[in-house]
């Protein structure tokens, strides 16, 4: 789709991609900044800074976002990663400039009233405390922590409940101020606009924005994992998990797109970012098969966590009532051990590329979930990331797969959470 | 949008498609009247048929289906609802043809393999366990039985239950489904990349394959009335508790129904969650969410909030609901509060038609509770004649706190929440 690119005196990079006969715009700044900027003490500044910029400053008061955005019926919301942070309004095509009034004012001038970030303090421990109810959060929390020793993916983005109980305002402040600069982020517009007319007032709006001194570069990276690392977590809950972490390179290696293929074979897939998807479980792959069609699991996935530096994939199970997680682990080993020994067939390589294929259609099913796959793959390295990435994937050979089978998926390398299901005290 | 173009079959299935070119591909969204109102007394057979729709045909097993159409990229989900069986799915242009075959297929062929049955019946007491376990599902669940008591469909857990689940045979889905699945009734609504000739060869022809066997159509019972009552529901191993107040409202077609809606929005939903989000969240940060619901079915209807609150909050915010509730006729919605209601709702109509997918959900709706096909192009000025008083006074007749009732689930004691 024809997209334009220009980047603005002050460093900001706009990506605008028109599609005629549209009546609804789409509006997405992404800030290179995650949990992975983050340091221990001050784990969930990244995610509790998103909450502060729905809370005005500049130009807005406390509420003017909501106000404005509901006025046009429109939708917004924002996504704390751990690489990046991205914020969006879809609206009506004709009413542009308050996205982009909004976004400029969100870039520089927001108020972090103390009071504010008070009240807010409790709703971001709000947010962790309904996570842990669910006992899959316990699970993914204690997976990160397992395979990244010394990388700030250790962490998730929410941060720990101790930081969140006693993180300060103003280091959370600075941390918008160091972070929050045109030159660390990308604003990207879908939907029914004519390019030069918006390039015009996307200056207006940014361009009188200071840039900020470029954020230094992340200098931790985790170490060579040596041996299998596990933990058995034993609480309350409705049925064992199981997930298992293999560590992958960095989205932009060369191998990823074969291991984008491998995780289709293993767990199917659903597309690149998860939203398009909803409750859709591909059943044609080796994990379903081998796990909830012989009735050892209920529920299976498998998930390629792309991210700027090396990173993980993951396959999790809900067990079964009766199952083992013995036995479930073992499966698993043998399904890994399959794609390890043999390229996969042609059928199978086929359905693969079929499925990648489709997805890319339903990925752009409308303004927004464009503009999502536009920023995400901005966050990652550049707004066709995604597309040049399926491209590739699309012309991986079987035998890459199992090469990349045979260099990731390896015991020595993965970490592994069993979650032992307890019966309510 | 162009009018939605609409087509009623000698079947008596009905096609509803509309072209989106800008959206590279199909979405497709329809149903039968073969949900829990069709089930009767066997609770839990419309739950359990839906979850074997994928689980193989005459032609092909449960491992073929997947392998064909995933082979061929399309999607295909088939959920129980209170009024009905549930189907949506995503494909290509090119492939429209073979997924709506498939999709025949699985609706009118289904064998119902034993060995499938056991694998379903496990995966339905593994989410019966993990819903048992689900502070916000055991609220929100048992809210609705209150409001919708005595096993009314729009009341009772559609899996029906442990003992049920174990009970359920195999010719209990048979029967279920020759009587209930067929093209009476039925609804498809597809949207994308089509046009007529192709919603006629690849749509219509193998639908019509869908043969007509005088399946039943179910009629709803009205629910008996609403006891309010108050439930705390202990879950000491959990950090947070849910809070779920509710109480009956109105259906789809009840001449309250759009004022209600916006009153609905005002309270719990416009901005960050309206009135309520604005105090539990925004200015009292006791909440991460608290918003308003209005679920309208075809005989009766419920209204509802949630929230997820720490255990230490829990007075305190079902006081701070209770006061807002309450605020409805001391403090009711100004002009400029209901100004802005009405022009969310009218601009939301670009905006929440923008993907295949909704769109197809919204034609299925107007087609299901008998909009018309001009209703998109009503409904702004259905929402400008709806006059302020009538949304002050539904607000004030139906969001009240003595006529709701009360659950909270969490790390709570036995005794019924303070309200």
């Amino acid at each position: 789709m024809p997209t334009h690119v220009d980047t603005l005196d002050n460093g900001l990079k706009v990506i605008l991609r028109p599609i005629p006969d549209t009546k609804a715009l789409s509006t997405w700044v992404v800030y290179r900044i995650g949990s992975r900027n983050e340091v221990p003490g001050m784990t969930g500044s990244t995610h509790w800074v998103e909450h502060m910029l729905f809370k005005g400053g500049g130009k807005l008061a406390k509420g003017d976002i909501d106000k404005m955005i509901s006025r046009l019926g429109g939708k917004m919301n924002a996504f704390t990663d751990t690489d990046y942070t991205m914020y969006f309004e879809t609206i009506p095509a004709s009413e542009m400039d308050t996205a982009l009034m909004i976004e400029s004012e969100r870039m520089r001038n927001a108020a972090f009233d103390p009071k504010e970030v008070e009240a807010e303090r409790t709703v971001v421990i709000s947010e962790r405390e309904g996570a842990e109810n669910q006992p899959e959060f316990a699970v993914e929390e204690e997976l990160w922590g397992l395979a990244f020793h010394v990388h700030p993916y250790h962490w998730t983005p929410i941060g720990y409940k101790q930081d969140l109980a006693t993180l300060a305002r103003d280091p959370l402040y600075q941390h918008y101020l160091r972070y929050y600069a045109p030159n660390n982020a990308a604003l990207i517009l879908v939907g029914g606009f004519d390019p030069a007319v918006a390039m015009q007032h996307i200056r207006e709006a940014f361009a009188p924005l200071k840039p900020e001194a470029p954020p230094e570069a992340l200098r931790l990276s985790e170490p060579d994992q040596r041996g299998e690392r596990r933990a058995d977590l034993e609480r309350p809950g409705p049925a064992d998990l199981l997930a298992v972490g293999w560590h992958i390179p960095a989205a932009a290696h060369e191998d990823v797109p074969a291991l984008i293929v491998l995780s289709t074979l293993l767990g199917g897939w659903r597309g690149l970012v998860p939203f398009a998807a909803g409750d859709w479980q591909p059943r044609s792959n080796r994990l379903y098969r081998a796990l909830v069609d012989t009735k050892l699991a209920t529920d299976v996935g498998v998930r390629l966590e792309a991210k700027l530096d090396p990173s993980l994939l993951i396959a999790n199970a809900t067990l079964a009532g009766g199952a083992s997680l013995d036995r479930v682990e073992s499966v698993l080993d043998r399904v890994v051990e399959g794609v390890r020994k043999t390229p996969a067939p042609k059928a199978e390589m086929d359905r693969a590329r079929q499925q990648l294929r489709a997805w890319s259609r339903y990925e752009q099913d409308g303004v927004t979930f464009q503009g999502i796959l536009l920023a995400a793959g901005e966050g990652l390295s550049s707004w066709d990331f995604g597309e040049r990435l399926l491209a590739k994937a699309e012309k991986v050979r079987p035998e890459a797969v199992r090469d990349a089978a045979r260099t990731y998926l390896v015991d020595s390398h993965r970490s592994v959470v069993r979650f032992h299901a307890q019966e309510d005290a | 949008m162009n009018l939605p173009d609409r087509t009623a079959l000698e079947s008596g299935a009905v096609l509803v498609s509309n072209a989106l070119p800008s959206n590279p591909f199909v979405a497709f969204r329809g149903s039968v009247p073969a949900g829990v109102a069709a089930e009767g007394e066997a609770h839990g057979v419309a739950e359990f048929t839906a979850r074997l729709l994928l689980s193989g045909t005459r032609r092909r097993s449960a491992a073929k289906l997947s392998d064909r159409l995933e082979g061929i990229g399309a999607t295909l989900e088939f959920h129980n609802g209170e009024e009905l069986l549930n189907f949506h799915g995503r494909c290509t242009r090119e492939t429209l043809r073979e997924t709506m075959g498939l999709l025949v297929e699985c609706l009118s062929e289904p064998t119902f393999p034993p060995r499938e049955i056991d694998r379903v019946r496990g995966e339905l007491r593994n989410d019966l366990r993990i819903e048992a376990d689900d502070t916000h599902a055991r609220a929100s669940r048992e809210l609705g039985s209150l409001v919708f008591p005595k096993d009314h469909p729009y009341g009772r857990d559609p899996k029906g239950g442990e003992a049920r689940v174990r009970q359920i045979r195999r010719s209990d889905l048979v029967s279920f489904h020759e009587e209930h699945v067929g093209p009476e009734a039925l609804i498809l609504s597809i949207v994308g990349d089509v046009d007529r000739k192709l919603i006629d060869r690849s749509v219509a022809e193998p639908l019509s394959r869908l043969k007509a066997e005088g399946s039943t159509v179910p009629v709803i019972p009205p629910p008996p009335p609403h006891k309010r009552r108050r439930v705390s529901i202990p879950m000491p191993h959990k950090a947070q508790v849910d809070i779920a107040i509710g109480a009956p409202a109105v259906s789809r077609r009840h001449e309250d129904f759009y004022a209600l809606n916006l009153a609905n929005l005002l309270f719990g939903r416009i901005g960050l969650y309206g009135r309520l989000g604005r105090n539990l969240r925004d200015e009292q940060g006791l909440a991460y969410y608290a918003y308003s619901s209005l679920e309208p079915r075809t005989a009766a209807g419920m209204w509802s909030l949630a929230a997820g609150v720490n255990p230490q909050n829990l007075a305190k915010a079902l006081t701070s609901i209770r006061k807002e509730l309450e605020r409805l006729r001391s403090d009711p919605f100004s002009s400029e509060e209901i100004r802005d209601g009405k022009d969310n709702q009218v601009g939301s109509l670009i905006v929440s038609l923008e993907r295949n997918a909704e769109v197809a959900s919204e034609l299925h709706r107007m087609e299901y509770y008998g909009l018309g096909m001009g209703f998109l192009e009503q409904y702004a000025d259905i929402v400008h004649g709806i006059s302020e008083g009538r949304v002050r006074d539904l607000a004030a007749k139906y969001f009240t706190p003595d006529d709701s009732s009360v659950v909270v689930a969490g790390p709570v004691g036995r005794a019924p929440p303070a309200w």
